[in-house]
């Protein structure tokens, strides 16, 4: 049950949810493609795959370390320059995960307190899909900072994705921005745009309903590429996906900026 | 987004627990009321079973008054209060918690 806030992770400034609602849409790859954007500034960055049952976090960050267990605390492999956990680490890869809802409370609270993240400026957390136990786990447990909402520009992706929206601001957790993933297709042979999945419609979603807009990523083989090559495509900044994904990491550490300037949230209880 | 406590005072006097809210607004809540609307799977979902027991109904040799015992905060948006009873699974959401305010303004509004 949960402790007095951030208790679990004192060491961290600011924790951010990447979320989406609807499978598929491309959370794990922007979560570290964000983490990635946001060392690229100088800042010390974690990522923490909670995605217990499909997590896919390690083959997005390449590497083959495995987390050290000593004196029962979690020391996270790094890649990058990031601090990773996963679950991955600690399943052979044709396992499965099947769990019900308390047992993926125990590894939310575990990831989050008995993993050595030190002093970090962001944890960035990749949320599976949905709106279930580990999203409320999350909630419950820290005082998020916020979430950052991922979504494909067609209606079918926008409309779940407003399901995540309204679960957080029920949970009272501030929505960071919409990032439109899988945006607009240029052919790499004929230059021709194609807007396979449709464009534009998350960020006319986020007017709508009032929330910042961080950005759009193309939808691009060199993504897809480097994703399973183990190596974010944000680490090269002068690719069209590299440059758009640092461009949304600086939306979002503007959108932080502003947040913790106006909620000094901190309910006493006497 | 949700009202939100500036404060919580768990013994605020004549066995109230009160709630300073960010707009100003002062609920006051007495115990038994608080613990009789416990939002809990227990509690909430045996109020909607016929003869479902009432929580501290039966008086037992030595009990203590109800009261809070400590409280928590539930990430953003909630309150868990931990009675002196032992009963802690009421996880009472901010939202929820102002719509229970009993103050004449309030219920006035909502017709409580």
């Amino acid at each position: 049950m949960p402790d007095n806030p951030n208790s679990l992770i004192p060491q961290v400034r600011y924790t951010i949810a990447v979320a989406s609602g609807k499978g598929g849409v491309g959370k794990s790859t922007v979560a570290a493609n964000l983490a990635v954007a946001l060392h690229a500034t100088g800042a010390a960055v974690g990522l923490m795959d909670t995605d217990v049952y499909g997590p896919s976090v390690p083959t997005l960050m390449g590497g083959n370390t495995a987390p050290h267990v000593i004196e029962g605390k979690i020391d996270p492999p790094v890649e990058f320059g990031i601090k990773i956990i996963s679950m991955a680490y600690f399943l052979p890869k044709d396992e499965a995960i099947i769990w019900r809802g308390p047992m993926l409370h125990k590894t939310v609270r575990q990831f989050l307190g008995d993993v050595r993240w030190g002093e970090l400026d962001y944890l960035v957390m990749d949320l599976p899909p949905g709106t279930g136990d580990i999203q409320l786990s999350l909630s419950q447990t820290i005082l998020l900072t916020g979430a950052v909402i991922v979504s494909t520009p067609q209606d079918l992706a926008l409309a779940v994705a407003s399901k995540a929206i309204a679960m957080f601001r029920k949970l009272n957790v501030p929505i960071l921005g919409i990032v439109e993933n899988m945006s607009t297709f240029i052919c790499p042979h004929c230059g021709e745009r194609e807007d396979i999945f449709g464009h534009g419609g998350a960020r006319q979603a986020a007017e709508e309903i009032a929330v910042p807009f961080l950005g759009e990523i193309p939808l691009n083989t060199a993504v897809r590429l480097a994703s399973d090559s183990g190596r974010p495509i944000a680490l090269d900044k002068n690719s069209p996906n590299g440059k758009a994904f640092r461009e949304v990491a600086e939306a979002l550490v503007e959108q932080v900026r502003l947040l913790s300037e106006q909620s000094a949230q901190g309910v006493k209880i006497q | 987004m949700a009202p939100t406590p500036k404060s919580i005072k768990l013994a605020a006097g004549g066995n109230t627990l009160a709630v300073e809210w960010a707009d100003g607004h002062v609920s006051r809540y007495p115990y038994q009321y608080l613990r009789s609307r416990c939002p809990c799977a227990t509690c909430a979902g045996n109020a909607r079973l016929p003869n479902a027991p009432v929580p501290g109904a039966l008086p037992i040799f030595g009990v203590k008054p109800l009261a809070p015992a400590r409280a928590e905060l539930v990430g953003r948006y909630a309150v868990q209060i931990f009675w002196n009873d032992g009963h802690a699974s009421g996880i009472y959401s901010f939202d929820y918690l102002r719509g229970l305010c009993p103050c004449d303004e309030c219920a006035a509004r909502t017709g409580k």
